[in-house]
């Protein structure tokens, strides 16, 4: 009986040592971390921002359904030579532990990225395992990225919330921090990055409110500075052909004039490919996709299967003639953003030695073709349009 | 104290599977990259090589321990002298996992736990394990354990789906070349599997050969996992990420995220993680033991084990002092003399001694 008890005592003991209790920090004790922001600083450190619940006041308007009164977020700044160093000074401000395993948007302002070296600040997102580098990471332009988080949004509480919606919402899961640690470590790829801007918005009759959108990609060159931003039509379209898909469709007037014919794309797909397989010069990307006609406003009866093959074969061509533009463009600013040097790296690794190091200047020389790959998959549940 | 082959399949591809977790994927990715795979493919070829010598050399003495044969054939000055390698060896590795657990733990879960409380709670296991019953009750833990283990180990590598691309290991071998591949395999094999506890363990088989069978596919399961572990984690980090990664395992774990809904799945990776470790940790400790019994004499392993432990706790934590011997993976000493003398050099020499003996018992039966 006594060696019983005795065992017991030392089974309980043993339990609470290897659940941890020791250290066990209650969820009402922990700060949730949904935005962090990133700012340069008169005096050359940075600025860390942490956008962080408050879940009082969370529940509570959603019970209420009246979002105007307080926030239901805080933004909390400090500067610091490093991450770490503001952190702890955000710290000392909060009367919880900052938890950052759930964030879900990293911002950096457009003036971070020209006086710092934005890489060394990925150290701390890969060492510290609290992350998970699923995180999204925009850029802000015009304006400090602290500012960015400290809008509220009508929609959602937060604007890291709202901004990680739209983000998904556009398909763009692969604008990670992970992708981009990729992407800026590889010798043939050069990040891309969403940038928002903060615009005023009329949302009723009597109230404007300035909220974060996305306005563009900034094409980023081999020191992650910023050669030049597209804006949100050309970068969806240069995140495609990188093999990020994030289009969403295209609207084009047709042949004669009279009207146009709106499609909404799926399975975004890119390859590329060399001439012949021998010629890393001359580069063929080709593009391909689904479209789903989504509005006919030409006098077309799309029943009849030689429109069908038509409309494909105009689409084709007016895709590939945007997407052509857009190569140029990107080409005349200087980076590889698409990755065609990772895939010339792949297909001719022994020319790609003495290559890399001037790839920057030789991607701007390469003959670069786009190739559509379009099939209309669904016409929509009506053939022509209404009319007499 | 017999233990079946089924029982020495489990325990085989444990404990080995714990080594390839922690350590040669960096130290292979190092040096070749988006080839780390080749490397660790033929550092596998290498071990699977060294393990059918080792199960040669068992089967020829398969009614003694790696201590009593290594004085039959060597003599004993010499054989003695020759196990002491296989002691030191067994030793470091223990140091090495032991350390490593702790080091884990108090990085991802317990912040301010003291190390020495969890390295006392580990360390408190793997004796209780010892007088429970010693290679019995290890054998049936890791029974039990196992089929979990095993079924974890190798899901986790394609939970992530989506975040796979195949072309990042892309272009094969010439970035690299043959000097850096085999560079990285120099420098990693050691540290995939571990044949040499077979040395000691066959010796406790029930049927000598379901055990070389147990035995021989423990390893390749370990080497199987070891490969892909390797493959996805290039698919999904890519070669530069890869090369940095210092738990490697765990990192893609984190990664995992299933329909944006099943996330952070560590946890369950750590739990596993940890119970492997002590399968190993006990395997080791107990052939640790009895060897130095047989070796010195002392008929009383229990005892022996409970000193090696109080030795081996002195020892990781003056480690944690001493920062040097605790990263000693790529020390030249190990590399270019311990390994090979343990993997190589002593298998071999035992093997053709052996066969001698064996042919000569042969002739002058004749």
């Amino acid at each position: 009986m006594r060696r019983r008890i005795i065992f017991t005592f030392i089974s309980f003991f043993l339990l609470i040592l290897a659940s941890g209790c020791e250290n066990f920090v209650e969820p009402n004790q922990l700060a949730f971390v949904i935005g962090t922001a990133l700012d340069h600083d008169e005096s050359g450190v940075i600025e860390v921002s942490h956008q962080i619940v408050i879940p009082s006041q969370i529940s509570g308007s959603e019970g209420g359904g009246s979002s105007s009164g307080s926030e239901s977020f805080i933004v909390l700044s400090a500067k610091g030579k490093d991450i770490i160093e503001a952190n702890r000074k955000i710290q000392r401000k909060m009367s919880r532990r900052l938890m950052e395993n759930h964030r879900i948007l990293i911002a950096l302002s457009e003036e971070l990225f020209e006086k710092h070296d934005v890489s060394q600040l990925f150290d701390k997102l890969n060492r510290d395992p609290a992350n998970n580098l699923r995180d999204i990471t925009i850029m802000i332009k015009g304006g400090n990225a602290r500012d960015f988080l400290m809008q509220g949004h009508p929609m959602d509480h937060l604007s890291s919330v709202a901004a990680g919606k739209e983000m998904k919402l556009s398909r763009m899961s692969k604008f990670t921090s992970k992708q981009l640690a990729i992407d800026i470590l590889s010798d043939g790829y050069r990040p891309l990055i969403p940038v928002f801007n903060v615009e005023e918005i009329q949302v009723s009759s009597n109230k404007k409110q300035s909220i974060g959108l996305l306005s563009g990609f900034a094409v980023m060159n081999k020191d992650l500075k910023v050669s030049g931003i597209l804006d949100d039509v050309e970068g969806s379209e240069a995140a495609w052909m990188a093999g990020k898909r994030t289009f969403q469709g295209i609207t084009i007037p047709w042949k004669d004039g009279k009207g146009a014919l709106s499609f909404r794309f799926s399975r975004l797909k890119r390859q590329i490919h060399s001439v012949k397989g021998e010629d890393p010069n001359h580069i063929i990307l080709t593009v391909k996709a689904q479209a789903y006609l989504l509005e006919n406003t030409t006098p077309l009866d799309l029943y009849e299967v030689e429109n069908i093959v038509e409309v494909q074969k105009y689409l084709n061509e007016q895709v590939q003639k945007e997407l052509q533009q857009t190569v140029d463009k990107v080409q005349e600013l200087g980076p590889d953003v698409f990755g065609i040097g990772e895939h010339l790296h792949r297909e001719f690794p022994y020319w790609w030695k003495s290559q890399k190091d001037e790839w920057d200047d030789n991607f701007k020389e390469t003959n670069v073709t786009v190739k559509a790959k379009i099939r209309i998959r669904s016409l929509g549940t009506s053939g022509k349009r209404f009319s007499k | 104290m017999k233990v079946s082959g089924y029982q020495l399949f489990w325990m085989i591809s444990i404990s080995s599977i714990i080594l390839f977790s922690y350590v040669p994927i960096k130290l292979a990715a190092e040096h070749t990259f988006q080839d780390a795979w080749i490397s660790i493919f033929l550092g596998g070829m290498i071990m699977m090589a060294i393990t059918w010598i080792m199960l040669q050399v068992c089967n020829q003495n398969k009614d003694k321990t790696l201590v009593e044969f290594m004085k039959d054939l060597l003599g004993t000055f010499l054989g003695k002298t020759l196990v002491t390698f296989y002691f030191i060896h067994w030793f470091i590795q223990m140091s090495t996992i032991t350390r490593g657990i702790t080091e884990f733990q108090n990085l991802v879960l317990l912040h301010e736990m003291p190390m020495t409380i969890i390295l006392l709670c580990m360390l408190f296991l793997i004796v209780y394990v010892m007088f429970k019953g010693g290679i019995i009750a290890i054998s049936r833990c890791a029974e039990v354990i196992g089929p979990f283990f095993i079924f974890l180990y190798f899901i986790q590598l394609i939970l992530s789906p989506q975040e796979m691309d195949l072309n990042r290991i892309l272009p094969v071998f010439v970035d690299s070349g043959w000097g850096n591949i085999l560079k990285g395999t120099l420098y990693s094999f050691n540290y995939m599997i571990d044949p040499s506890i077979i040395l000691m363990l066959f010796f406790f088989a029930e049927n000598k050969r379901t055990a070389a069978r147990g035995i021989f596919w423990g390893t390749a399961v370990a080497m199987l996992w070891g490969l892909l572990t390797t493959l996805s984690l290039l698919f999904i980090t890519g070669p530069n990420i890869t090369a940095e990664m210092v738990v490697p395992v765990y990192s893609i774990t984190k990664l995992v995220s299933i329909l944006d809904f099943i996330q952070n799945i560590d946890a369950l990776y750590i739990t596993f993680w940890v119970l492997g470790a002590f399968i190993k940790l006990s395997v080791v400790l107990f052939i640790l033991s009895y060897g130095l019994a047989e070796w010195t004499g002392y008929r009383n392993w229990k005892l022996i084990a409970c000193v090696t432990v109080l030795v081996l706790m002195a020892f990781v934590i003056y480690s944690t002092y001493d920062i040097r011997i605790g990263y000693e993976f790529k020390t030249m000493y190990l590399i270019g003399f311990l390994y090979p003398m343990i993997y190589i050099f002593v298998p071999i020499l035992l093997w053709v001694l052996g066969s001698i003996k064996h042919l000569r018992k042969l002739s002058s039966v004749k």
